[in-house]
């Protein structure tokens, strides 16, 4: 795939949602039962969107972005969208974004630590969708 | 400390009648939630131990929420009566901090967005960190009104960062006292040694060892000695030893400290007690490997994230990602002084290390890593003294590096 998606757009989910399942088997998402919505602030527009991810043991099972209010996740992410953009070209690790308050996590924590490897993966298939970014 | 769940136990408990009780009293006052920080209050509603900042939230009815230092809300969770639901992390992380979480919790989770808030605040003659509690503030101000008071920590933070000889020295003899009491724990552990041993009783074998070796104190906050065995090893990274006996097939980890001159010795080390599964010699050597990788990169103008990024890679390139927590030091001064690196209060995050302070030759930390696999029972932490060089780091502990399988 050459085309370039705009970042968040319905086709841009569609390619995240089919390579998400193909490339994240159960045992590399660790069978894990989970959903977190990232909230991305200050979009170009002025919007706010989302980008919600379900997953249930360890099959991903829902992928949507949107404007507005997400769907109700175990963990939101808020940040804003250059943040996340940051992320996902690979420029800024998602921990080191959280370890310095770019981005905000809510949720319990114990249980966000242990999926922070899980979290990596994700980013990194979503890193590789050739994406336009606003 | 094992929970106590049975009314007809000697030493039971009736803590959920506690939190009636404080709840009844709330409602006389017309208290709408109230905010608990004193470790008294911890003790007397949690029954477990709670070294770390904690605060406790206790709503006008239900279960309340306690929020503690993400390294250690597993293992508070395994010892309160509290459902593991209302034991929560606070950590270095956007919307983690203490304030946010605690914060999101009333407003968010009871949804309490405005009332009347019970908060504890007084003096008292011990404490740990020392910071002015709000009632010494507002009386000392009071009591000298033409002066302007101005938070100035940061001096004494700022001058302490770099270590000069005689510091580096003693923290170079407790690390070897450190050493020393290993010897004796990896002693009295061998040849069958271990066997009807308690967490306990090695911390004191070790204190002992310590002690004669010059040792005042085992001076940490978080347990003194800190032990843990089979199971806890995978709770994180706080364990107060308790009573259970270390057993053959189980992860042990022995976390010693010592103090001398003020100095503070801080070195764990780790084993497996035969017999060890493949998959146990598996999870020690990715470990191993993963300090290894960490010390070789220490030097002199790197930075806390950029060892974290490097550590979690290197972990990720051995598949054992899931099992590394994202964070591989402390900082370190003489007595009083840990945890936080660097003396720079990022205003992101106040009050936690500052993942791109740079270090400087001289800069002491206690290079400090924690593997946890709760589901498999297994974990490993390791902790020790060092010094940035220009190049590299100086360890000061020279116990040998290693997970032995001893019988």
């Amino acid at each position: 795939m050459s085309e370039l998606l705009a970042y968040l757009s319905p086709a841009w989910c569609d390619e995240a949602f089919k390579r998400l399942q193909t490339e994240l088997t159960p045992d590399k998402m660790n069978k894990v039962s989970t959903s977190m919505s990232n909230i991305y602030k200050n979009c170009p527009g002025g919007k706010e969107m989302f980008l919600f991810i379900e997953c249930k043991e360890g099959n991903i099972t829902r992928v949507e972005t949107g404007v507005g209010d997400p769907p109700k996740a175990e963990f939101l992410i808020i940040g804003d969208y250059e943040t996340f953009s940051r992320i996902s070209r690979a420029e800024l690790g998602s921990q080191k974004a959280l370890m310095t308050g770019k981005i905000k996590l809510k949720g319990n924590l114990a249980k966000a630590l242990k999926l922070a490897a899980v979290s990596d993966r994700l980013n990194k298939v979503l890193a590789q969708i050739p994406t336009q970014y606003g | 400390m094992p929970r106590i769940f049975d009314p007809n136990d000697k030493y039971y408990i009736d803590n959920p009648g506690r939190v009636k009780a404080i709840q009844a009293e709330m409602h006389k006052r017309g208290i709408d939630v109230y905010l608990g920080s004193r470790i008294r209050t911890m003790s007397f509603v949690l029954d477990a131990f709670c070294p770390w900042r904690s605060y406790l939230i206790i709503p006008s009815e239900g279960q309340p929420a306690f929020f503690t230092f993400v390294i250690d809300a597993l293992r508070v969770g395994d010892e309160t009566w509290l459902d593991s639901d209302h034991v929560r992390g606070y950590g270095p992380m956007g919307g983690m901090d203490q304030v946010s979480a605690i914060t999101d919790y009333i407003k968010d989770e009871l949804g309490i967005k405005k009332g009347r808030l019970g908060y504890e605040d007084g003096v008292s003659t011990y404490t740990a960190e020392g910071n002015l509690s709000h009632w010494e503030y507002t009386r000392l101000r009071d009591a000298l009104p033409d002066f302007e008071w101005v938070n100035a920590h940061d001096i004494i933070d700022g001058l302490s960062l770099i270590k000069d000889k005689g510091t580096i020295e003693r923290f170079r003899t407790a690390s070897l006292i450190v050493d020393e009491g290993h010897k004796a724990a990896r002693a009295a552990l061998e040849n069958g040694g271990y066997r009807g041993m308690t967490e306990t009783v090695i911390a004191g074998i070790a204190a002992l060892a310590m002690r004669k070796a010059g040792s005042v104190s085992e001076w940490n906050f978080a347990g003194l000695n800190e032990i843990s065995s089979g199971y806890r090893t995978g709770l994180g990274a706080c364990t107060p030893p308790t009573t259970k006996e270390i057993k053959a097939g189980e992860p042990l980890m022995l976390d010693f400290h010592a103090m001398f001159k003020l100095a503070l010795g801080d070195h764990s080390h780790n084993y497996l007690i035969d017999p060890a599964t493949k998959r146990q010699r598996w999870h020690a050597d990715n470990f191993v490997s993963i300090i290894r990788k960490v010390i070789d990169n220490y030097r002199a103008g790197t930075t806390p994230g950029k060892l974290a990024a490097m550590m979690m890679d290197f972990a990720e390139s051995r598949g054992c990602a899931d099992f590394i927590l994202p964070g591989c030091e402390h900082g370190i001064g003489l007595f009083g002084d840990e945890w936080r690196i660097g003396s720079i209060v990022n205003p992101d995050l106040p009050y936690w290390t500052d993942q791109d302070h740079v270090y400087q030759e001289n800069e002491m930390v206690v290079c400090a890593m924690q593997y946890a696999a709760p589901e498999e029972d297994i974990g490993f932490r390791y902790e020790n003294d060092i010094v940035i060089t220009k190049d590299g780091c100086d360890v000061m502990s020279k116990y040998p590096l290693g997970i032995e399988e001893i019988s």
